[in-house]
């Protein structure tokens, strides 16, 4: 952080050193924020600070449900696997196991590295994998993350340091469920600490991870301190990590072009452009596994009509919801499908012909098909969003109103909205879902009969098939092509007006060295240094 | 004597009791529950039902509210539903010292410059000095917090790198730091006092110079300073407290939007945060900590009276 009371106090005393006071006043930003960070006291390893402005809601990894605490859990614990990213390529590979080997399409073995331990000094051996496992799966209170496990028929000890998965069925999501990262069921636990603090383990968390928890204050800030027992030899780097917990991202703007903080965990997207123009600082973001769009209700109202879901569709003119929502950030998406799913993503998808895609007469021709006529007022329901606000409701209203759509927007907090999105009580909602890495977890629970988060109510026996069979297909070109046909059917269908794939940002001082990106807005600071 | 004592404090506890149903009763109307909040990208039903159950807030409402005030009144306010946060050391241990030592920074602020520039005004009353003390301090009111906060975030904060612009250190521990750290908040929320201090000092400041026994002390030949600053201003010491006393509810507001802008810990933060999440219990006890305070600082105005005005000191 910014020493003020040295600068403070050399500005007053400097008070009397008039070309000093001249400079120091004139020059503005660059030359004050340089100054500020000079005087920093340097240890080897040195402490960073970041600001991070989404949510932390526990540090217990089996129980979270926001992106925002993962990113904080992925520097306390180590799953079974982890996400690697190569600039290409996403794989998945072995962290606190040694070698993972697939004995038929149902047995999993995973060898464990030796002498890990925990940040309590108990060993992360085949029992604790286990007992970690099995809280997941069928542990009391019940982990919203079991249904990752729904498959497991029993988890083995085979020797101290290797422990086997025995699934009912061939399970093609396994790998994403076994990561720490955006799986969170095969992230590992010290089932001692657990038992200790039993509720409370989320408050003082027990991992194997390259940092240590040190505290956490509500509002205010998580203390992270390294672990010098790490099994990654050299890492990790830094001595200590602080998270300022922040609510407001303009103030975490000021802070970071400041020197305040040494990084964002994320941005609001209109900040982007005036970020990367700052010389201290780098913004990094790719294009991400998630999808933004437009969901109508399949069940009542206007929309249970799919001439009027598909008007919709056609109507969105997604290059222009990407400049003036988004800022110019993100991509037109075609399907839900997204390029960091690089086994499945079409890199030349725009121009395949299939998907959503805007095209106003074929919006107008379906209008004409639809039941309603004339002017339609339904309701959208809209709620400040984290990155994009309001703006992707406000962006369409006008595309919409040229098939006669004139949707009444109604902003509700955003209680209020996730009980009407989840109960049903809406005409069109917008939103997103984030960090996916596998199409499964992109279709299944979003758009299957049934399943928890189909708000829309959307329901086709082909798609749930398609997505069914492609659970326990492990062929990678089998998987794909039942996807591309579980997409088409959805995409035709139009429960959802799918916009974009949006660019995940973490925003550093450039003396931040080494942080490896990975497109599951992870931000893992096993390798970072400051120079 | 004992008895309106007794009466006294059994009407606090009533208006207490009411004050803790009435927000109980009305998080409990909005839409939307903790639960669904909590469960995020997570949401099933079933998860739902089952965290619902964990948290006890499947039972009915009154069982709910009565086990909540059972656990208050005997100091075990809980923890918050998802993080876990020991209610009793986050609302009253680490935010309410926050909220406090930034409210009493801008009271102090503004007092400190709002008092001598309400007795310039009204020394020089009808001047070019009371035309520009008028306009600087109407001007400052005028801003909104959020905004004045940014704005002095921008200059001080970035262009100047001059002041911290996040964050809380407690002036107990680190005196510089503290102050260094409480300098933007605190202007930032004074500044919508300055004006009411300023206009009300200079108010009756002008009116206390009329009164004879001011033109007997100029008679008796006390020095020009010692007549306004000892004999007028005692005068304009009795609105002032009343008013500050009774303004404690728009710091408190101001407050929030302060905190918000700075990222301050303190109870603006706690609160909003906690009716957004629908966090009963960490709503309740702000509520309760707020409703306290205020009661406090009614008490310790009306105690304050004596102090300052010798009539009505008990006989």
């Amino acid at each position: 952080m910014v020493d003020h009371k040295a600068i403070l106090t050399e500005r007053v005393l400097g008070g009397l050193n008039r070309r000093d006071l001249m400079k120091g006043l004139g020059a503005g930003a660059i030359i004050a924020a340089g100054a500020g960070l000079s005087t920093r006291a340097k240890a080897a390893g040195g402490e960073i600070r970041l600001a991070w402005v989404d949510h932390i809601d526990t540090l217990d990894p089996h129980f979270t449900g926001f992106l925002g605490a993962v990113k904080v859990h992925n520097n306390i614990y180590n799953g079974l696997l982890k996400v690697e990213y190569d600039g290409e390529r996403v794989s998945f590979v072995p962290d606190l196991a040694e070698t993972w080997d697939v004995l038929d399409e149902k047995v999993h073995v995973f060898k464990l590295k030796p002498n890990v331990k925990f940040h309590d000094g108990t060993p992360c051996d085949a029992e604790a994998v286990k007992w970690s496992v099995e809280r997941v799966w069928k542990g009391e209170p019940k982990s919203p993350h079991a249904w990752k496990f729904k498959a497991l028929e029993k988890v083995e000890v085979v020797d101290p340091l290797t422990v086997r998965l025995i699934f009912s069925r061939p399970y093609a999501f396994l790998p994403v469920a076994l990561t720490g990262s955006t799986g969170r069921a095969g992230t590992i636990v010290s089932p001692t600490a657990v038992q200790k603090h039993g509720a409370n383990f989320g408050r003082n968390p027990v991992g194997t991870g390259p940092f240590k928890f040190v505290s956490w204050r509500e509002n205010d800030s998580i203390v992270l301190e390294k672990n010098a027992d790490y099994f990654e030899p050299g890492l990790p780097k830094l001595d200590k990590v602080t998270i300022l917990i922040m609510k407001e991202a303009s103030a975490a703007i000021a802070a970071v072009m400041s020197g305040q903080v040494d990084g964002m965990s994320d941005s609001p997207v209109q900040f982007i452009p005036q970020l990367k123009a700052n010389p201290n600082l780098q913004v990094l973001g790719e294009i991400e596994g998630n999808y933004v769009y437009i969901a109508m209700n399949c069940k009542k109202g206007p929309f249970a009509d799919i001439n009027l879901r598909r008007a919709v569709a056609f109507a969105l003119n997604r290059e222009q919801i990407i400049r003036q929502a988004f800022f110019g950030q993100g991509i037109p998406a075609y399907t839900p499908i997204s390029p960091p799913m690089t086994d499945f993503y079409d890199k030349n998808i725009a121009e395949s012909g299939r998907g959503q895609r805007f095209d106003l007469a074929k919006a107008k021709e379906h209008r004409a098909k639809s039941e309603t006529k004339g002017v339609i007022e339904p309701i959208f329901v809209v709620t400040e969003e984290g990155t994009y606000g309001t703006r992707l409701a406000q962006t369409v209203l006008p595309m919409l109103a040229q098939i006669d759509i004139k949707p009444k927007l109604q902003l509700v907090e955003r209680a209020n909205w996730v009980s009407r999105r989840n109960s049903g009580d809406f005409d069109m909602f917008d939103f997103n879902w984030w960090a996916d890495l596998d199409p499964d977890e992109t279709l299944f629970p979003e758009f299957r009969t049934g399943q928890a988060w189909n708000y829309p109510g959307w329901s086709n026996a082909r798609f749930d098939a398609c997505v069914d069979e492609a659970q326990i297909v492990l062929d990678v070109e089998k998987r794909k092509a039942l996807y591309n046909e579980a997409c088409d059917i959805i995409m035709d269908e139009a429960p959802i007006a799918i916009t974009s794939h949006m660019p995940v940002f973490k925003i550093f001082a450039k003396k931040v060295k080494g942080f490896k990106y990975i497109p599951v807005d992870s931000l893992n600071l096993h390798t970072v240094s400051l120079a | 004597m004992a008895w309106f004592a007794a009466r006294k404090v059994l009407q606090t506890l009533m208006v207490l009791l009411i004050v803790s149903v009435a927000s109980f009763s009305l998080l409990k109307l909005a839409p939307g529950d903790p639960v669904q909040l909590m469960l995020g990208s997570e949401y099933s039903p079933e998860a739902h039902a089952s965290l619902m159950a964990q948290l006890g807030l499947d039972r009915p409402v009154a069982e709910q509210y009565l086990r909540w005030l059972g656990g208050f009144l005997v100091g075990d306010w809980g923890t918050s539903f998802i993080s876990k946060a020991p209610i009793f050391q986050y609302a009253f241990m680490e935010a309410l010292p926050v909220t406090l030592t930034l409210a009493a920074s801008a009271l102090a602020l503004a007092v400190l410059i709002g008092v001598p520039l309400g007795v310039l005004s009204a020394t020089r009353k009808d001047t070019g000095w009371d035309a520009a003390v008028a306009t600087l301090t109407l001007t400052g009111t005028s801003f909104p917090s959020f905004y004045l906060g940014i704005l002095l975030i921008w200059i001080f904060g970035v262009k100047l790198a001059l002041f911290p612009t996040l964050g809380f250190v407690a002036p107990w521990n680190d005196l510089w730091g503290g102050i260094v750290h409480m300098t933007l908040p605190a202007i930032t929320l004074s500044t919508y006092f300055l004006a009411m201090i300023v206009r009300l000092t200079r108010a009756n400041l002008i009116e206390a110079l009329e009164q004879p026994y001011i033109a007997a002390a100029r008679a008796r030949g006390e020095p020009r300073w010692r007549v306004v600053w000892v004999h007028g201003l005692r005068n304009v010491m009795l609105p002032l407290v009343t008013i500050l006393g009774l303004q404690l509810g728009a710091l408190l507001q101001g407050a929030v939007l302060t905190e918000t802008v700075f990222s301050l810990p303190g109870v603006g933060q706690m609160m909003t945060s906690a009716v957004l999440n629908r966090e009963y219990g960490v709503v309740q006890a702000g509520v309760m900590m707020t409703a306290c305070l205020f009661v406090l600082t009614n008490l310790a105005v009306d105690l304050a009276y004596p102090y300052l005005d010798p009539r009505l000191r008990p006989r």
